[in-house]
């Protein structure tokens, strides 16, 4: 309730009106500067490379649209869609398109070239344009399809001709491959332009470049590492963080993933220290975790509890002799501290690895964020990066899932050890920021502050 | 089915007041008789709430139970559930006790460990979209088997495309007198205490239905100013203590509970323990001087206030006030910087939500009508930016306090319909 004095709030009220809405509106133009690690050469969404990494995503979701967006909670929500309906078990699929779609370049989006994009993206579905939408037959059921259709390497884009196109909240402006790509809004956008009037992006930026250049006032957005997210936000830097999501794990190649060692990879997922590699290591910028979901997108993910804490070291006398190589990526310093500290733990364990950055290792450390907010195509989709066997996912129930997820993890193929945080370092001047719990941008939402 | 945004999950079934610590319902109906038809609508309807809320945990308990005994088989089980959710701890309750009773129904009897056949342990946890209720059932040495069901989560239906938080207010109590603040203490049963200027009342939560325990009365001998102000404080070595205008009160140590009051001028806690900063209430009037104690870095006062919020940072707490001058005022212990434009009313108060930023202010709305709001912002610098849509009340906003979790809050809005003031426990939910 209000207690200011009556007259004295008769008398301010139509001020105080006038300037609230000054006050908290967003406010359009700017140019918002975003430092990242990526060097990509494609802006292509069904780069393979490139959409699988958050990064990629992100910009891929700022010049591109995709038919269908998940929400915040995995709920599909329409976007190129209107409208979509399934028949013969979810083996075909039927979508409505919005009309009156433009590419940045001002021409209309069609139902044809909808169909063509999404069959570079997927050369064995069967895709047919029809009036104003598409259908899409599989060769099985395909529940998860528009989850499938939301992910960035199903966006919708015009290729052929000297760029590609896209429909999205921003325009190429000035792409420089693997170093710069400077966006403009669209103003013509579907949804609403955005905020901003320019993106630059600036690629191939270490993380510690990326810190000063914020610190500077050289740049708006910045990713920071996860180890690092704890003490950026202590040294007063306004830090955003995604829920727990990125997972890392040990992945053995085919030579060593049989019967045989069978026992000495159980030994080396006894070893690791996860809690450590998520307290000491990641500041707390990661959960340690023995399955290949987060639990907060599985529900069940609790139940594979990790076999030791502490690092366990089971009887070594009869266990075979091992040298195994261990391969990360030596451009991820974040990757070669855990790696090390792997290598201890398994030596305590009276296993040798070797790291290093070798072609064909005995076992991999990898990253992969999460592909989606669809559990069921985050699982699959997984699977499929790890080269692991294909899911069993007899229904769409958790059991299933959990069946299915449960099968993975027996085939001792891989050792999950934590899902990581992706982190954003903001200026003062952004507000609106929203990220999804798996770490994508909302920057259509982002305005500049003028007065900072 | 619990709309969101609309009912409560405790319900407020009968409003109790008087001179006596004991409740007397001959009296309370002589009494009340014209307020009767009313209650008792509101009565059914929130009633018929919790009857709806306890049918939706039927079929998952039901089909839970199912697949446990269905491991299991009749006989002696020890039994544990354990909440991994959000759900809160009334409807863990809840949810437990129908699961204890479908099992039961199916022939389990619940034992300790030592004597059980199976071991039973049920984790209550959540996807994004719904409740995941998992049982892991052990036999013995042999075998363990898990069973899951699921069911979708309150508020799992889209919210508004640019509320990143949404608002869930729930009705705990009404009554014609006016509330200046309510505490619930969460537990098996959940109690509520309920501050007017009159007397503490004590309330058990059983079977759905508040249920009056006991009523402290307040003497005081002088009137109390307009627009009375109190707030409850939970304690850990007592049940509570009560601040109101130029008087303090504190519930005994020692069985029976009573409650001491005396005149005091002793300052009022802001915000929870963690915040430890005090503030000096006019004892007739209704706002804080601005006197602080001990004070926020080196400032030892505000300008008076109404209300406060605190957020804390890494290296320092951020204090709003909400100013007798309609300014806003932020206090970092260096700096007392004015945001003046902002659009809230005299009532704020911070929450620790489960999206943005962290700590969020909870902010009332400007202007007097017949419907109030309270709305969430974001306060990423100094900048609020809204993260909610604004909640309606029928009625102004006459009391918001957080509650002592930092989770939850409580506000009072005094209906312009029918008269009641009427005490909401607001909580938080991630939108998109």
């Amino acid at each position: 309730m209000k207690r200011t004095v009556l007259a004295f709030f008769a008398a301010g009220s139509l001020l105080w009106s006038a300037l609230s809405h000054a006050a908290t509106r967003p406010g359009y133009g700017g140019t918002l500067r975003v430092n990242m690690r990526l060097s990509s050469t494609s802006l292509d969404p069904a780069d393979v490379v490139q959409s699988g990494s958050f990064a990629g995503n992100n910009i891929s979701s700022l010049i591109f649209d995709t038919l269908v967006t998940l929400d915040r909670r995995g709920v599909a929500h329409p976007a190129l869609a209107i409208s979509w309906q399934s028949e013969t078990g979810g083996q075909r699929w039927q979508f409505k398109l919005r009309t009156g779609v433009k590419f940045n370049d001002g021409t209309s989006l069609t139902a044809e070239q909808v169909a063509a994009s999404l069959r570079a993206a997927n050369p064995s579905w069967k895709i047919v344009a029809s009036g104003d939408g598409i259908t899409i037959e599989r060769d099985v059921p395909d529940a998860a399809m528009p989850a499938e259709l939301a992910m960035e390497r199903n966006a919708i884009a015009r290729r052929g001709g000297s760029a590609i196109q896209g429909t999205g909240p921003f325009a190429i402006q000035q792409w420089d491959a693997g170093k710069k790509l400077i966006l403009s809004a669209n103003n013509d956008y579907w949804d609403g332009r955005p905020y901003v009037d320019s993106v630059e992006i600036l690629m191939g930026q270490g993380l510690r470049e990326q810190m000063l250049a914020l610190d500077l006032g050289k740049a708006d957005v910045i990713e920071v590492a996860p180890e690092q997210a704890r003490r950026a936000a202590t040294e007063g830097r306004h830090v955003e963080s995604s829920d727990p999501s990125e997972f890392m794990a040990l992945v053995f190649a085919g030579n060593v993933s049989d019967e045989a060692t069978a026992g000495l990879r159980e030994a080396l997922n006894a070893s690791i220290n996860r809690s450590a590699l998520a307290n000491v290591l990641l500041q707390g910028g990661g959960d340690p975790s023995a399955a290949l979901l987060p639990n907060w997108l599985s529900g069940y993910g609790f139940l594979f509890s990790p076999p030791s804490d502490a690092g366990s070291h089971p009887a070594q006398t009869s266990r075979q002799a091992v040298n195994w190589s261990l391969a990360y990526d030596a451009n991820d310093p974040l990757a070669r501290v855990v790696a090390e500290r792997i290598v201890l733990n398994a030596r305590d364990a009276g296993i040798s690895l070797q790291p290093g950055t070798t072609n064909k290792p005995d076992l991999r450390l990898v990253r992969t964020p999460l592909a989606s907010l669809d559990v069921r195509l985050a699982l699959m989709t997984l699977a499929d990066s790890l080269r692991l066997p294909k899911p069993n996912l007899a229904s769409e129930s958790p059991e299933a899932l959990y069946a299915g997820e449960s099968g993975l993890l027996h085939s001792r193929i891989v050792i999950p050890l934590l899902h990581l945080r992706a982190s954003y370092g903001l200026s003062a001047k952004v507000r609106g920021w929203r990220n999804t719990p798996d770490g994508r941008w909302y920057l259509n939402g982002v305005s500049l502050d003028a007065r900072k | 089915m619990l709309e969101m945004n609309q009912t409560g999950i405790y319900g407020s079934v009968m409003t109790g007041y008087g001179d006596n610590s004991i409740l007397r319902p001959e009296r309370w109906l002589k009494t009340n008789g014209r307020r009767i038809s009313t209650f008792l609508f509101v009565a059914l309807i929130t009633l018929s709430a919790q009857v709806s809320l306890a049918s939706e945990w039927t079929g998952p308990a039901q089909q839970l139970a199912g697949e446990v005994v269905a491991a299991t088989g009749p006989g002696a089980a020890a039994l544990e559930i354990t909440n991994r959710s959000s759900l809160s701890h009334a409807e863990f309750d809840q949810v437990s006790r129908e699961l204890r009773s479908q099992m039961g129904a199916l022939g389990l009897q619940f034992v300790n460990a030592d004597a059980a056949a199976a071991t039973i342990t049920i984790s209550l946890s959540e996807d994004l979209q719904n409740y995941v209720w998992v049982a892991q059932v052990r036999q013995g040495a042999g075998t363990s088997s898990v069973a899951m069901v699921s069911t979708p989560r309150k508020g799992s239906a889209p919210v508004g495309q640019d509320a990143a938080v949404a608002v869930h207010k729930a009705l705990v109590w009404f009554q014609p007198e006016q509330i200046l603040d309510a505490a619930i203490m969460d537990g098996s049963p959940t109690h509520m205490a309920v501050l007017d200027t009159e007397k503490v009342a004590l309330y058990r939560l059983e079977g759905g239905r508040w249920q009056p325990e006991q009523f402290l009365p307040i003497p005081h001998g002088r009137a109390w100013p307009r627009d009375a102000r109190g707030r409850l404080i939970l304690r850990k070595d007592h049940l509570l203590d009560a601040y109101l205008p130029g008087m303090f009160c504190s519930t005994t140590k020692a069985s029976p509970l009573g409650l001491d009051c005396r005149q005091s001028d002793d300052p009022w806690p802001l915000g929870d323990e963690s915040a430890n900063l005090k503030a000096f209430f006019a004892p007739s009037r209704n706002y804080f001087t601005g006197a602080l104690a001990p004070g926020v870095g080196r400032e030892t006062a505000a300008p008076a206030f109404y209300s406060a919020a605190a957020l804390p940072r890494d290296k320092y707490t951020l204090w709003v006030f909400a100013g007798v001058d309609g300014q806003f005022h932020l206090l970092d212990g260096v700096t007392d910087q004015i945001a003046s434009k902002l659009d809230w009313g005299s009532d704020i108060a911070s929450v620790h939500s489960v999206c943005g930023t962290g700590w969020s202010v909870l902010a009332t709305g400007s202007g007097e009508g017949l419907v109030d709001t309270i709305r969430v912002f974001d306060v990423a610098d100094r900048e609020p930016i809204a993260a909610s849509q604004a909640e309606k009340f029928h009625g102004p906003i006459t009391a918001l306090w957080a509650e002592a979790s930092g989770n939850t809050a409580i506000a009072v809005a005094h209906n312009s319909e029918n008269g009641n003031y009427e005490a909401y426990r607001l909580s938080f939910l991630c939108g998109r």
